[in-house]
């Protein structure tokens, strides 16, 4: 059954800025869909995001309160916001480099807070927006516009981060997995504490084309090829895990108490 | 509207207090019921005292990781209806530059108290200077205009708190308290009143937040949860808030504005006071704890017959240029001695015909009266 | 008749002179006077040389710091060497008997207070030396009531420690009564006249 997302978005907008085979526009679609299967009362969320691409996906297209701000604070902008008024069902929506990179301390101290929020990190594995630069999520190896002989570092497992910084929910899913990651995104937010979804989302056009996946639709198959559960990852060896991606939940409490998230609450 | 003393603030009287207890009191008094900060000499005793203070009137505290996620939270904090704070010294200051630029450009209400220490960089931490003057003014990238206030005494960092949110309130502006360690570590007898002026936001909705038909109008503020769906952003943006990176007109208006309603409001905001002006040859210029050394100097050299007098400066920006000027008329010399390389002597040289002499003192500790006494007088016979 | 009394408090760290400092501007302030503190900060009140400055008028004063102390109270030698040769022509030295060998030779009086041995003998407490000097010195020079000292020094620690510096503060008054009694010289004129900075109209 299709719904009609309309109402959650500003009729002055008509279109995304996203380039084409760019997953941001699937998990502006899913995130959505999440919020309107738990029936959030709109008023009272605010979307917080940082710079970037994955920055743009509730600023300006969402019919909410939406705060747009510099590189890398959206987590600390939120966590003023929702200290303040903590009836903001508050939804932080960034880039990998953004929340990782330039904002790794905020994101792993508003962890540690414990602070009620969703962070949903868009890791597109490379700076998007500022033409292809290698990134903290950048694989090994990976060929960006700043590592010419591929990038000779590690890069972070973010939910491993966050949950080592003692988030109540982590999870990992790909945009190519949009149930998945639409019930994590669900139980992100019905999370009482703090919630960090790493969502894959290729980019074609920075990443992709760099890295022998030209044709967007590669980029999609490449990363759901990748793809693999915990339960399948622990029968593999770590030379055989090093090129998939694990996905699932890396941290979840009991999430019952859920008065006053909406009607599937 | 004034604000009758509630419930969790000290009653009205005597107290002797320090310049940072009483920066923090003024700001619990004015209506602030958000802090963020992280701890740095010589401002820390601000924060620790909003630590116990502000529960105890209702508000909210949290000690961030650091000086720019403070003010990223102050920011957050007054988009979702907080009269918002954070205190912090040169360093600190440093690190908050760009989200003090988010907070120009987006228009958010906040108050800043920076106790300035030595620098530059970490500098002598404990020690006294007076050389942010020119980073409060120019220290966030791009063009814009900041209220920045210079307090002297205990009482005005009670009096300045009160008055920097209220301006932040009336303006939509971030605005600088630049007190100086001198006076946040200085203990003295201060009067709390019974009431203080408040001033709020307009939190209308149905206009556009940010925008306005003068060219130096200030918008209303609505907060989160108001419904009025904002869409707040640090990048150029029209009246409602939609992004406009590349729009030639639009720039320019928003940039102009965010100046215009500074500048077209000076003689709303600046304020100065004068002692020993009406036949003085000789006019001392002079802010902050500077002053109270000038002062005592001028009231001595008085005594001695010297035709001196002296101009204190209340805010330092925008810069009371018209008061300097109108004051500064048909006097023989300006002198004005600061605790930095000489930031203020140039705005007072371009408001004044006369010849400017600067004193300036750069090590730490504060300038002594006596050498003012000296300095002042072998200009003034 | 003066506009300001300048008083310079000194010791070594961990005296509690910052305290003393405090106590006594705001013993000042409940008797209806104007007062202005400044104290060593940081490393410096920890260190050999800390002192505590207070400034003591009618009306506010323009510049809050001393500037040549009319009074030094030292409760060490080296605080005392260092700021003995800032004290006023006609200043008066305070200083604890025990702790402090004053120089020889300098015009202005010296009087010596057993506060530390006061503290140490009779009240099994060497930390409340400093409040018993801040009491014998407001006995002794009335620029502060000893009702105001008592009330701002009570309010100042904590409550589990009040009873020990309440005993330390009235051993202080007869310390600085008796000190008083026993001068053969009048001490200055510390009456404080109204004077005082006022900004053009």
């Amino acid at each position: 059954m299709s719904r009609d997302m309309n109402a959650y978005l500003r009729e002055e907008i008509q279109r995304t800025p996203f380039c084409p085979g760019c997953g941001h526009g699937i998990l502006m679609g899913v995130l959505l869909r999440a919020i309107d299967e738990m029936a959030l009362p709109m008023e009272r969320v605010l979307f917080v995001s940082g710079i970037g691409c994955a920055a743009w996906i509730p600023s300006p297209h969402f019919k909410a309160d939406t705060l747009h701000t510099i590189h890398g604070r959206a987590v600390a902008f939120a966590t003023g916001a929702k200290l303040y008024n903590p009836e903001l069902i508050t939804l932080v929506v960034s880039g990998d480099g953004d929340l990782s990179s330039i904002g790794g301390n905020h994101l792993i101290h508003a962890a540690r807070r414990d602070l009620d929020m969703t962070v949903l990190c868009a890791n597109n594995m490379i700076y998007g927006m500022t033409g292809g630069q290698v990134a903290s999520t950048t694989p090994e190896g990976a060929e960006t516009t700043t590592t010419p002989g591929g990038n000779p570092e590690r890069p972070f497992d973010l939910c491993r981060l966050v949950a080592a910084a003692g988030a109540r929910y982590v999870a990992r899913y790909g945009v190519v997995q949009p149930l998945l990651l639409k019930r994590a995104i669900q139980k992100g937010i019905r999370t009482r504490g703090f919630a960090f979804i790493e969502v894959l989302s290729p980019c074609p056009t920075q990443f992709g084309r760099r890295n022998r996946l030209r044709d967007p639709a590669e980029t999609m198959k490449s990363l759901k090829a990748r793809l693999i559960s915990q339960r399948q990852a622990k029968s593999l060896t770590e030379s055989e895990r090093a090129s998939r991606i694990v996905y699932g939940e890396f941290a979840s409490e009991d999430s019952d108490d859920l008065e006053g998230r909406g009607r599937d609450a | 509207m004034s604000r009758s003393r509630t419930e969790g603030l000290l009653p009205p009287g005597d107290y002797y207090l320090s310049g940072n207890e009483a920066a923090a009191e003024g700001a619990l008094a004015v209506g602030c019921d958000f802090y963020a900060g992280y701890p740095i000499t010589p401002s820390s005793e601000i924060m620790e005292r909003m630590a116990w203070r502000l529960p105890e009137v209702g508000g909210t505290f949290v000690q961030m990781e650091d000086e720019i996620g403070s003010l990223c939270a102050v920011i957050g904090a007054a988009w979702a209806g907080a009269k918002a704070m954070t205190a912090t010294s040169g360093p600190g200051f440093s690190l908050m530059m760009e989200p003090l630029g988010y907070a120009v450009m987006t228009e958010t209400p906040l108050v800043i108290m920076d106790v300035q220490r030595a620098g530059p960089c970490t500098g002598q931490a404990t020690r006294v200077g007076a050389g942010d003057i020119m980073q409060a003014r120019w220290g966030a990238h791009g063009d814009y205009q900041i209220i920045a206030l210079s307090p002297w005494s205990v009482q005005e960092m009670f009096d300045m708190a009160v008055q920097a949110f209220n301006l932040a309130e009336r303006f939509r502006v971030p605005v600088v308290l630049l007190a100086e360690e001198a006076v946040g570590h200085l203990r003295e007898r201060i009067t709390l009143p019974s009431e203080v002026t408040v001033i709020q936001r307009d939190r209308d909705k149905t206009r556009p937040p940010f925008g306005s038909e003068e060219p130096d109008g200030v918008p209303p503020m609505p907060a989160f949860g108001d419904g009025a769906d904002l869409l707040v952003t640090g990048s150029t943006h029209d009246e409602w808030g939609f992004r406009k990176t590349e729009d030639p007109e639009v720039q320019r208006r928003l940039v102009t504005r965010l100046s215009r309603k500074i500048l077209d409001h000076r003689a709303e905001i600046c304020s100065v006071e004068t002692y020993c002006m009406e036949d003085a040859q000789v006019m001392v210029v002079a802010y902050g704890f500077t002053a109270r050394s000038a002062l005592h100097a001028v009231r001595h050299l008085r005594g001695e017959g010297l035709e001196v007098g002296m101009m204190r400066l209340r805010t330092l920006w925008p810069f009371p240029e018209e008061a300097v000027a109108r004051m500064g008329e048909g006097r023989a010399r300006v002198l004005v001695p600061e605790m930095n390389l000489g930031q203020i002597q140039g705005e007072v040289q371009k408001a004044v015909d006369c010849p400017v002499e600067a004193y300036h003192q750069v090590n730490g500790e504060v300038i002594p009266p006596s050498v003012l006494l000296k300095w002042i007088r072998e200009r003034s016979l | 008749m003066k506009e300001r009394i300048e008083i310079r408090l000194c010791g070594f760290g961990g005296q509690g002179i910052v305290l003393m400092g405090l106590v006594l501007g705001e013993a000042a302030v409940r008797d209806g006077l104007w007062a202005a503190g400044s104290n060593s900060y940081g490393a410096q009140a920890r260190g050999s040389a800390c002192q505590s400055e207070v400034v003591l008028s009618r009306a506010p004063v323009d510049y809050p710091r001393v500037l040549a102390p009319d009074l030094l109270v030292a409760l060490s030698q080296e605080a005392y060497e260092r700021y003995v040769i800032d004290l006023q022509k006609e200043g008066v030295a305070v200083y604890d008997a025990g702790l402090v060998k004053p120089r020889g030779g300098l015009p202005q009086p010296h009087i010596p207070v057993d506060a530390t041995r006061t503290a140490v003998e009779g009240l099994s407490q060497k930390q409340v030396a400093n409040m018993v000097m801040l009491a014998a010195v407001a006995a002794l020079t009335g620029i502060v009531s000893q009702k105001a000292l008592l009330g701002a020094a009570l309010d100042a620690v904590p409550a589990r420690l009040r009873e020990i510096n309440q005993r330390a503060l009235e051993a202080g008054f007869r310390l600085g009564e008796s000190a008083r009694e026993g001068l053969s010289y009048p001490l200055p004129d510390w009456t404080l006249c109204e004077a005082s900075a006022r900004a053009d109209a």
